[in-house]
This record gives structure tokens, C-alpha cells and sequence, in this order.
């Protein structure tokens, strides 16, 4: 993220501000979730499904952002970055896909369906280096 | 793609930089042109020879005669 501030376009410094914009409320609430007992009163309630909304809000954002960084750049940099988009995306479902199995036939122990998110940038960052061309 | 953008590109004393300025492109779209890990579209390859005002089979091999 970083280097992308350093050496990217106009376009990238954009992006890089959105993706801070939605990526800090999202860690924040997740982190909070997982640290802490701030939302154990509301299992259970119909404030649980406000929460599990507010939290995939910033996901869509991301998305958004993504969608953005491709529309204002040029069609190297559009091209490179669908590319690595699909790529994550493949790997994250296919991982989301082989675990699901696992749960269900070979005793896997149980996953939260949310983890397909931060797995798919995760995919994301580690697929991005190595994908710096724009050919097929 | 093969081409001959770098030289016609360094004949210019431009940059990279200075490229994409003009063509209205990434210095990272210039870098991908030249070094054949992105083949322009036909929009771009037509901007890129109204720039060096060449014909594109000039700047640009043809992959299929």
C-alpha cells in the first residue's frame, strides 16, 4: 500500500485513501468483535443482523473503490488490475470451496463464512506481485 | 506486442514519464508497452502514431503478416 502511494498514479493515491476509509472501520469492528465482548449482548437479537450489515458495508465499499481505481486509470493499469482481482477471487473461493467440503465430509473443524474476505486480500497482496502484465 | 517505441521514444529525449504525459497514460502503461507485457488497444496504438506521426505498422509489428 505503501509503494503504491510512493510510486502509483493519481489514481492509486485515490484508492489507497478509499481503501483506508473502508478498510479501517471494517478492522476496527472485527477486531473489537473478536477481542472484546462489546457485541455479546446483542446475539441473537435483531441488532446482530444491523451489525453483520454494518460490517459488510465497508466490503462493498472496497468494491467500489476497486471499481474506481479502474475507471479513472489507463487500460494497463484496468487490465492489470481486473486480472489480479479475478486471480484473488479464484483462489479465495477455491479455498472457501475446499474448506466448505472439508467441514462437511472429511471432519474439518467450522470456519466463519466471513473469513472469505480478508482470505480474498490476503489471495489479493500475494498474487499482486507477480502479475504484472497485461496478456492473457 | 514488438515494437519500437523505446527507440523512437529515447530518439524524442523524452522519459517515460514525459510519454505517458503526452499520451495520456501511466508512466507503468509506457513501461508495459515497451517491454511487450501489454499490447495497446487500437484507440491507444492510433494515439501512439498521431504522437510520432508514423503509421502504427511503423511503431508497432504486425503479429499476423
Amino acid at each position: 500500500m505503501l509503494s503504491l502511494w510512493k510510486t502509483g498514479t493519481a489514481a492509486h493515491r485515490r484508492y489507497v485513501i478509499r481503501t483506508l476509509a473502508f478498510m479501517l472501520p471494517y478492522m476496527a469492528i472485527c477486531i473489537a468483535m473478536m477481542t472484546t465482548d462489546a457485541f455479546d449482548e446483542i446475539m441473537g437479537t435483531p441488532s446482530a443482523w444491523l451489525l453483520a450489515a454494518t460490517v459488510s458495508a465497508p466490503v462493498i465499499g472496497q468494491i467500489w473503490a476497486t471499481l474506481s481505481l479502474m475507471r479513472e486509470s489507463d487500460e494497463f493499469v484496468r487490465a492489470v488490475t481486473a486480472k489480479q482481482f479475478i486471480v484473488a477471487a479464484g483462489l479465495a473461493m477455491a479455498a472457501a470451496t475446499f474448506w466448505g467440503f472439508g467441514e462437511t465430509f472429511a471432519g474439518a473443524p467450522h470456519l466463519p463464512a466471513w473469513l472469505i474476505y480478508p482470505l480474498f486480500w490476503g489471495a489479493f497482496g500475494v498474487v499482486s506481485p507477480f502479475i504484472r502484465d497485461s496478456n492473457a | 506486442m514488438k515494437n519500437r517505441l523505446k527507440l523512437l521514444r529515447t530518439e524524442k529525449g523524452w522519459t517515460q514519464a514525459d510519454l505517458g504525459d503526452r499520451l495520456g497514460v501511466s508512466r507503468q502503461a509506457v513501461n508495459a508497452l515497451e517491454t511487450e507485457k501489454h499490447d495497446p488497444s487500437l484507440d491507444l496504438a492510433y494515439r501512439i502514431a498521431s504522437l510520432f506521426e508514423r503509421p502504427v505498422e511503423d511503431i508497432f509489428e504486425n503479429p499476423h503478416g
